[in-house]
């Protein structure tokens, strides 16, 4: 069967598959351990099955050249199970497609892309959204007001991303999730949620793409893709971090409150930001208070990770007393804890600076975690712990692999604890209450976090250990917090 | 009381020189919306030459520098005022419109530099100050003694200080009040600025035709346009702040239609440090193209600058030009790095104003940047790079730059003599005595010259920086010169470009071909700025220009064709780039 036959007859071409599951399984088999989003790389065990195969678009349909499958497939291993969305594009082996980026291989005569790439599927995506059409069982909904070009050209960006994104010219971003799960995706809803709470810190929503999920409960959807406003002149707080602890280091006798790359002023406005997204949250959402005995769970879930981190990561262990006796601490001095939706993997990647002010984009919460976890009600100090984390990272990231150097050790400690001041400052100040206050909950939250980031940079940059670890002795040092 | 020998007794008007009673200056060659291309120098009569010995610079001395100014390339010469003056308040204060400050000459000399100017292809520009006069002015001295004569009306005189309430006192360190009593009149008069200056009272019709006539007696003399001094506060107005009122705008207006119909050529500059959303009202009416003044100063894009090289961010400029709106036709911006007489803060929207205290409370240097006057070169601690930078970003962002004389060689400042007077030193112009500014004994300078090792004359002056190609000054002249040949630097649509990295700007000024010199086409110029003071890559979406390969302007080398990736370009620590990224050359 070739392509072109299928386009003659869409009808029965929608049955047909390119290429059969095993031959399909065997081409993806070289592919997917080279892409930045899928999990199972250094799984040797890690078995790739196909659930299911919709043929959303065939060639000479839509202008397309390529007839274009979304595949879902789920891949047990070490790591339990999970599933992927691809979407491939299809074409006649010999036509040069092999040689294209986003090239897979090819099988049975034909080449297969990943069609992301290719500019007209974006179009036809974009174009999808934009007029709430469907594909096969893929269908789109469209924001009422949603201002969407579908003339922009479409281009997949960085591929350091955990999804690929699409971005059209300068107007809209196409975040095409990778790994799905039955249910409402919380990027799409909390997205839309706080655009009718007419929050200003977040990326408009424009629309979505939707589809069928089909494991053993058939029928039911998830959020395929997400479109959302685009800012082309924005950058990434990392970005912007980074670039001002490199001016601070690079002087001798300042201090961060002198050099010229001072970031608090930007850190205060990032915590108000914050803030607002916290109090949309919770007034879209709802919140509610943990009792003691809900608020104890929490903070001996946190011990019993520790325990199991100190197990994985021997340089922890030296410290275990110290960080079991902060939970304890926590646990008896306070009183109740707010719980809401939160952000749940909130770091300076995760906030854009735009012309307008700052935005918190990628809702979709700790990655590692189940969805029914990621949409829960947890409490607003992990987003803020998870801020200061990510000021402590970007202050050390840049002696990771140098010698160490007291003077820049003192810089980077002196960086962390300005921006982390000025960032709680400006939350405090929005949000009419101090997370500093909360009777050492923050503290156990980051503490929590820096034993999490041992355990991860001891498994994946060993070189990177000394940041999360010291943070830790840090912590469990009276006084060494906020 | 004794009455003054001008005043008359018989209470007709003062008689007042006529523009035919001067020789005129010849013409410059016609070119329509001069003032869209043209680069400004504010060059001020008393610190440029002194042609008599007497230690001040004039207008004759002023003279002798215009081959040097047409051989830097500058378009138009801005002269802070010339007036007779007291000079309570640097010229500001005008006690006679139609006379030159003795000091630097007669109205004959003046149209002496104006015929010589406009032979160079020099337009020659200067304030005027409409709001107010000096108390010296026979005007005032009139008003206050003859109410009832034909200036009796000309100020706004009123029986109590208790009017107009709701109008701030601009300069509330010095004046209590915007009311002063007057112990002749034995009345209030009104006064925004200093009580020497009282306000002309715009309500009566005879104040707007002297003013008008006023405008009419230069430009007849051959001047190519005025920068209005303070006009937001020309009319007053119970219950109101007093500024931006209508009343002020159909003045305006009147103006603009005297220069339109009678001096087509002449230019109107309104000082109106106001945030960019506020100041495009002096531009008037977009749909007929702009009816009131052609040209406004942007205030606030001058510390962004300065905040943006600060903070190695791109953010503080980005932001303030996607703030600023459209403007008519007609109409262009003016943009500084530095003038005679620095900005404040004060004039902004709150919301910016937090955020610029925000940014400048935290860092005491910046506070100081903008608080003091001071000259660009020592700003910038006298980094050459930075100055190039700054200076490249000035002639390259959507406005006509003006320069500040001396900043082409990098002249410093002498903190010593306070914050008005330190950047108003003599021009540096040789090693010699004075810096070759005057030849008189040097007690005799109306200000000493720079003579500190780094920044004096014997280091830094125009004769060394002549003689060496690598200097400042012939860097200057070089971008001057093609700035020139790219109309898209001067009227061409800007877009920000963003790109990956946030310490880079980067923009795009696009020209379509219209309203430029017979033969320009339409061309794209593509500007390229690091703000740190590392080196920098940088990822630019140029998809739009695929194809086109880049052109550097200074070196004219060719640079990698736009493909349909992101455009890689990395930049040496506050390094800049201007390509030309028009098309492809064509094959030789
Ligand atoms: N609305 C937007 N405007 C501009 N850039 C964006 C926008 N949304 C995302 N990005 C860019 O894309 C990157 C990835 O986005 P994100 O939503 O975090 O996806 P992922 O889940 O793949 O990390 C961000 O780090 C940011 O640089
Ligand atoms: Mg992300």
């Amino acid at each position: 069967m070739t392509s072109a036959n299928a386009g003659s007859d869409p009808g029965a071409a929608a049955q047909a598959a390119p290429v059969s599951d095993t031959d399909l399984v065997t081409l993806l088999a070289g592919w997917l351990p080279q892409q930045r989003w899928y999990a199972a790389k250094q799984d040797p065990d890690a078995v790739v099955g196909i659930t299911d195969r919709n043929l959303v678009a065939v060639a000479g349909e839509h202008d397309l050249h390529v007839t274009v499958e979304q595949v879902l497939i789920e891949v047990s291993g070490s790591h339990g199970r999970s599933q992927y969305q691809l979407w491939l594009a299809w074409q006649p082996e010999g036509t040069g497609a092999e040689e294209h980026a986003g090239a897979i291989g090819t099988a049975g005569g034909l080449s297969a892309t990943d069609a992301l790439l290719l500019p007209a599927v974006s179009r036809l995506l974009i174009t999808t959204v934009a007029d709430a059409a469907a594909l096969g069982p893929v269908h789109a909904v469209r924001e009422p007001d949603a201002d969407i070009d579908i003339t922009a050209h479409g281009m997949v960006i960085g591929a350091e991303q955990s999804n690929t994104s699409i971005v059209y010219g300068h107007s809209a971003i196409l975040k095409m999730f990778r790994r799905l799960e039955p249910g409402p995706n919380p990027d799409a809803e909390v997205h839309r949620a706080l655009a009718a709470a007419g929050c200003r810190h977040i990326a408009e929503p424009l629309g979505e793409l939707i589809g069928p999920v089909g494991d053993e409960e058939a029928g039911r959807e998830t959020t395929l893709g997400l479109l959302t406003r685009f800012y082309p002149n924005s950058a990434e707080g990392w970005a912007m971090a980074l670039s001002s602890v490199r001016d601070l280091m690079a002087e001798g006798d300042l201090r961060a409150d002198e050099v010229g790359g001072d970031f608090a002023a930007e850190a205060h406005r990032l915590g108000e930001a914050v803030a607002a997204v916290h109090a949309d949250l919770a007034g879209a959402f709802g919140g509610r208070s943990a009792d003691t005995d809900e608020l104890r769970r929490i903070l001996d879930d946190m011990a019993i990770e520790a325990r199991s981190a100190a197990e994985q990561a021997p340089s922890l262990t030296q410290y275990l007393p110290g960080i079991l006796a902060v939970f304890e601490q926590a646990a008896a001095h306070a009183a109740s804890l707010q719980l809401q939706r939160v952000h749940g993997d909130l770091h300076l990647g995760q906030t854009l600076r735009t012309l307008t002010g700052w935005l918190v984009i990628d809702f979709e919460g700790e990655p590692a975690k189940p969805l029914a976890f990621r949409r829960s009600m947890q409490s607003p100090l992990k987003d803020i712990a998870g801020m200061l984390r990510s000021f402590d990272y970007a202050a050390h990231q840049p002696l990771v692999g140098g010698r160490p150097d007291a003077q820049h050790v003192f810089r980077a400690a002196e960086w962390a604890a300005r921006n982390s001041t000025a960032f709680c400052d400006g939350y405090a100040a929005a949000a009419g209450t101090d997370p500093r206050q909360a009777g050492g909950l923050l503290r156990a939250f980051e503490l929590d976090k820096a034993v999490y980031e041992v355990v991860y940079e001891h498994g994946h940059r060993p070189s990177w250990e000394s940041i999360p670890l010291q943070a830790v002795s840090r912590l469990i040092n009276a006084g060494g917090s906020l | 009381m004794t009455s003054s020998p001008a005043a008359t007794a018989s209470g007709s008007p003062l008689p007042e020189p006529d523009a035919s009673s001067f020789a005129h200056a010849r013409p410059i060659a016609g070119q329509a919306e001069w003032y869209k291309r043209a680069v400004f120098y504010e060059v001020l009569v008393r610190a440029f030459a002194d042609s008599n010995g007497d230690g001040t610079g004039d207008l004759r001395g002023l003279i002798d520098k215009l081959d040097y100014l047409q051989w830097l390339g500058v378009d138009c010469l801005w002269l802070p005022p010339f007036y007779d003056s007291p000079l309570r308040d640097g010229g500001y204060d005008i006690a006679d419109f139609r006379k030159v400050l003795p000091e630097f000459g007669t109205v004959e000399d003046f149209v002496a530099l104006l015929d010589a100017a406009h032979a160079r292809g020099i337009r020659v520009i200067t304030d005027l100050v409409m709001n107010h006069t000096s108390d010296a002015h026979q005007w005032f001295q009139e008003s206050r003694r003859d109410p009832q004569g034909p200036y009796g009306d000309y100020y706004v005189w009123r029986d109590d200080d208790t009017g107009y309430p709701d109008a701030r006192v601009i300069f509330v360190d010095t004046e209590p009040s915007n009311w002063t009593f007057d112990p002749v009149r034995k009345q209030y008069y009104w006064h925004r600025f200093f009580s020497h200056q009282p306000d002309l009272n715009f309500e009566n019709p005879a104040v707007g035709e002297a003013m008008i006539d006023t405008l009419r007696f230069w430009l007849d003399l051959g001047i190519d346009g005025f920068r209005l001094d303070a006009v937001p506060y020309l009319f007053e107005e119970e219950g109101t702040n007093g500024e931006n009122l209508p009343k002020t705008h159909e003045f305006l207006k009147r103006c603009r239609k005297v220069i339109d119909d009678e001096y087509p050529h002449a230019v109107l500059l309104a000082e109106a440090n106001q945030w960019p959303a506020d100041v495009v009202e002096y531009y008037g009416d977009p749909a007929v193209g702009g009816d009131e003044c052609h040209m406004c100063f942007h205030f606030p894009l001058m510390p962004r600058i300065f905040m943006a090289a600060r903070r190695e961010s791109r953010f503080p400029i980005s932001e303030i030009l996607a703030q600023t709106p459209a403007i008519p036709e007609s109409a262009q911006w003016g943009i500084f790095l530095r003038n005679h007489d620095e900005l404040t803060l004060e004039m902004v929207s709150d919301e910016d104003r937090d955020y610029m205290w925000a940014e400048y409370a935290k860092d005491p240097r910046m506070k100081a940047n903008i608080g003091i006057r001071r000259r660009l070169a020592p700003l910038l601690e006298g980094d050459r790079n930075q100055i190039e930078l700054f200076t490249a970003m000035l002639l390259s962002l959507p406005g006509s730059p003006v320069l500040y004389y001396g900043d082409e060689i990098g002249m410093g400042d002498n903190i010593w003599l306070g914050d008005r007077d330190g950047v108003r030193t003599p021009m540096q112009w040789t090693p010699d005595r004075n810096a070759g500014f005057s030849r008189c004994d040097p007690a005799r300078l109306y200000l000493p010259a720079i003579m500190d090792p780094q920044y004096g004359f014997q280091t830094i002056n125009v004769e060394a920086q002549m003689n060496s190609t690598a200097s400042l000054l012939h860097w200057t002249r070089r971008m001057l010169e093609i700035r020139s040949r790219y109309a898209a630097f001067a009227i061409g649509e800007f877009t920000d470009l963003g790109g990956s990295n946030p310490t880079v700007l980067s923009y795009v000024r696009h020209f379509d071909g219209v309203g430029g010199l017979d033969g320009e086409g339409p061309h794209t110029v593509l500007c390229v700025n690091n703000l740190s003071r590392f080196p920098q890559p940088v990822e630019l979406d140029l998809r739009e220009h695929e194809g086109a390969i880049p052109v550097e302007l200074t070196g004219g080398v060719q640079f990698p064709r736009i493909g349909e990736l992101p455009y890689l370009l990395t930049l040496p620590g506050h390094g800049f780039y201007w390509f030309d990224i028009s098309g492809e050359p064509e094959q030789q």
